[in-house]
């Protein structure tokens, strides 16, 4: 074999090929990098052997291990639901009104139920409680189905306006889009629900908006617009509004209507949890001026 | 020669006529109006290339120069410029709507998910895209000492590369989108750029086949894998029915956990076969060319080379730990992802070993010293790679931030600044310049994209790893000790830093765009004359 040019730097041997004045030495794969695909070679097959590794004709091979993903996650949340259900014991009662009357709990689960209300909750009613516009504030002391703790746990557990059976029902026809009252009439209808908060109305149109009011609106929110738990029709007159107070607010609410969804969260969260969010709800509208 | 030439001519202009129907189709039948007006843009483009290709069909043979075809190299390195300034900005928009939500301007086009596709397609297929394009047609001619196999072809591959990019950033502010993270364009896009890149794979092979030189320089093997995976990769994953001619959606051949296999499979080996195969293969020709040394050993480069084409194809299912995926698939996966670990650093050391006895240039020349950190970027992100695909390792590092760091060391330190090296030789070569128009400003330039990367993968981490923290600390009653909502609050800080480093790294690439125009409209090299023998066109 002809002897090969070297590079003048380094004293290796070159290939003998050149591209574009590009030689390649022919220095050895070094003992590092030799030694390191083995050790990674033999991890590997340490892996196959312990675990599920490679596809075989009707089955894959399991490993001597017997490890199973599905296996391991089905014993850590067995064993962690096992763990919680001792450690939130309390929540296990269905006695709503002893839960809420038991005044030990809020110092003791207070700051955790916190936790499952900002992960649940606050995306919609804000981490603070007090709602954004098209979400009511759970702070202000304000129900639309009443705050009893029973009805709480109701509407957390099945909703409003969702595709559950138990589901609440409640629905603000879109009166003027829907045709059944004229524009001029949802004009003086939004001025006399402007006088029931005691805002600045027109006074001659809310003596008219107030016929309209009876014939379309008082049989869900009352004859003196606050409303009723029966239905979820919110109060008018006491100053707190899901979709705003202005007058450009009312008449659009009016005129197009609301439908809003309260979700249902049974079988998304456990039943003591559904408790501790209302549980939560009380503790914190308890603390809020009304 | 002649008959050889009408041959081509005729696929040519038969490719371009599917092409121009399909266009007419769209544009015909189509009815949302970003979807007619890519019908349009690739009904002209097709027309307009066919009208060009028979106004010259009776010229007779063309007049075929015996020297490199360099012209479409520089609309290249132009269009992967704009590409990428594009791509940076519009990814330090999205980084500064995570600091602060309120700037995508509450409209549908701005918003994170629309503009995100516009960020990564802008990147990685435009300007990674051209960048390739451009170099390995540098690369193939000077190694083979051949010029271009094709007048008309490398054309073709050019501006119908860019038509797709083109249709594709434009669709997804509009919502067009299949929804297949890097692989966004809906089957219009997709046919599109299918035969386009069945030109490119065609151009690329004669060109070797009439190669001067007895081998195959290692840099070409790594351009080729690059070509034929990509084209693999883009028709698997994109295989789908189209619901119909008159919209842009199509719905995927596959479902369930086999479509995430594919799309990861997909994902993985385009992370593998083009932001790594390629621009090994430019490595292997701008590094040693610029430090004027031998390639530091030959058999690394093969153990490299086929350790990575092997191994790469197996390990995608990494991206799926933890999830419906088999487990036996996700530990092969993990475990061909520690092997794959050792061949990806022999060419980091085949890299730097090659820089010995150059040390000085890495002082001197900001280009070497592009290059240089490039490969010590792709030594850290392949190591953190394989440590990532190690699953419990990846238990914490899934869904987090930890993520985002990781593709950006990747793609900012390695690919990006190989490329930016690389561009700052090749600018001057196929521009006949005497050499890059101001090293100040190119130092500048290395300077910003290297504290903007560092800062960006160091908040990165911070945030991913933090944020897996917060995720899994429990109370000692077994409830979540942090609501995801602190978890997002906790990132604040290091979302605002990620989007500084960012606007670092895209200043120093506007910079470099102003140097490398400076040194096109500078004065050319009184020396013009091509080094070296060029290969007589085949017979």
């Amino acid at each position: 074999m002809a002897v090969r040019e070297k590079d003048p730097v380094s004293g290796t041997e070159l290939t003998g090929h050149e591209w574009d004045g590009i030689k390649e030495m022919d220095s050895p794969v070094p003992w590092a990098s030799r030694w390191a695909l083995w050790i990674s070679i033999a991890v590997s097959v340490l892996y196959w052997i312990l675990y599920p590794s490679f596809p075989l004709v009707s089955e894959y091979a399991r490993g001597v291990l017997g490890y199973s993903s599905r296996a391991e996650v089905t014993a850590a949340v067995t064993a962690a639901d096992a763990g919680r259900k001792q450690a939130f014991a309390p929540f296990a009662s269905e006695d709503i009104e002893a839960l809420a009357a038991d005044t030990s709990l809020e110092a003791r689960y207070g700051a955790s139920i916190a936790k499952l209300y900002a992960d649940n909750c606050a995306a919609c009613h804000t981490e603070n409680l007090k709602g954004q516009p098209g979400f009511p504030s759970l702070a202000d002391g304000h129900w639309l189905w009443s705050g009893t703790p029973e009805e709480i746990e109701y509407t957390i557990r099945y909703g409003i306006n969702t595709l559950h059976d138990e589901t609440r029902i409640a629905q603000m026809l879109a009166f003027g889009a829907d045709g059944m009252i004229e524009k001029p009439q949802v004009k003086e209808v939004t001025e006399f629900v402007l006088s029931l908060s005691g805002q600045d109305h027109d006074a001659v149109a809310a003596e008219a908006g107030r016929v309209v009011f009876e014939e379309n609106c008082a049989s869900c929110h009352g004859d003196d617009g606050r409303g009723g738990y029966e239905n979820g029709a919110p109060d008018l007159g006491d100053g707190h509004w899901i979709y705003g107070g202005s007058r450009e607010d009312i008449y659009q609410s009016v005129y197009y209507g609301r439908q809003g969804v309260m979700p249902a969260w049974e079988g998304r969260l456990s039943d003591a949890q559904i408790r501790m969010l209302t549980l939560y709800l009380l503790w914190n509208a308890e603390d809020a001026p009304s | 020669m002649q008959r050889s030439v009408n041959f081509e001519n005729a696929g040519l202009l038969a490719a371009l006529s599917l092409v121009l129907l399909g266009g007419l189709a769209i544009l015909g039948w189509g009815v949302p109006l970003g979807y007619v007006l890519h019908g349009w843009l690739i009904a002209l483009a097709a027309g307009w290339g066919i009208l060009w290709m028979l106004n010259r069909i009776s010229d007779g043979p063309a007049e075929v120069p015996l020297e490199y075809n360099d012209k479409v190299i520089r609309y290249g390195v132009i269009a992967a410029l704009i590409w990428g300034i594009i791509g940076f900005a519009v990814g330090d928009i999205l980084a500064w709507q995570l600091a602060i939500p309120s700037l995508n301007g509450d409209m549908s086009w701005s918003n994170f998910g629309r503009l995100r596709p516009v960020h990564t397609s802008g990147v990685i297929f435009g300007f990674g895209g051209n960048a390739l394009i451009a170099t390995s047609f540098y690369v193939v001619q000077r190694t083979s000492r051949a010029r271009l196999a094709s007048e008309t072809l490398p054309w073709l591959v050019f501006w119908g590369y860019n038509l797709f990019l083109v249709v594709a950033a434009s669709g997804y502010p509009l919502g067009i989108t299949q929804s297949k993270e890097y692989a966004e364009p809906e089957w219009y896009a997709d046919l599109l750029l299918l035969v386009i890149w069945i030109g490119y794979l065609i151009l690329y092979l004669r060109t070797l086949a009439r190669r001067a030189e007895p081998h195959i320089y290692v840099a070409n093997w790594y351009y080729l894998a690059f070509i034929v995976v990509i084209a693999m990769l883009h028709t698997v994953n994109n295989l789908s029915v189209p619901a119909s001619i008159a919209y842009p959606k199509s719905y995927s051949l596959f479902s369930g956990t086999q479509d995430a296999m594919t799309q990861w499979w997909y994902g993985h080996n385009a992370v593998g076969f083009l932001l790594t195969a390629g621009f090994l293969g430019m490595l292997y020709y701008f590094l040693p060319k610029a430090v004027n040394r031998p390639v530091y050993s030959y058999r690394m480069s093969i153990v490299g080379f086929w350790g990575i084409t092997f191994l790469y194809l197996w390990a995608g299912s990494h991206h799926l730990h933890y999830t419906a995926l088999p487990d036996w698939v996700q530990y092969l996966g993990m475990t061909m992802s520690i092997i794959l670990l050792v061949p990806s650093w022999a060419s980091v050391f085949n890299g730097i070993l090659t820089i010995n006895g150059a040390w000085d240039k890495v002082r001197t020349d900001p280009a070497v010293r592009f290059m240089m950190v490039a490969v010590l970027f792709y030594g850290l992100s392949t190591f953190e790679g394989s440590f990532m695909a190690i699953r419990p390792v990846n238990s914490l590092s899934h869904y987090t931030d930890w993520t985002v760091g990781h593709v950006h060391a990747g793609a900012l330190g390695w690919v990006a600044f190989i490329t930016f090296g690389a561009m700052y030789k090749m600018v001057p070569w196929v521009w006949k310049r005497e050499g890059v128009y101001s090293l100040k400003l190119e130092a500048w330039h290395f300077w910003l994209a290297l504290s903007g990367t560092l800062i960006y993968v160091g908040a990165m981490w911070n945030s991913g790893i933090t944020q897996s923290l917060m995720w899994q600390t429990y109370d000692a009653d077994g409830a979540f000790l942090y609501s995801f909502l602190d978890s997002v609050i906790e990132m604040h800080p290091y979302y605002v830093a990620r989007a500084v480093g960012g606007l670092l790294y895209l200043i120093g690439a506007c910079i470099g765009a102003y140097n490398i125009y400076m040194t096109v409209s500078g004065p050319r090299k009184t020396e013009t004359r091509q080094t070296g023998p060029l290969a007589q066109p085949a017979e």
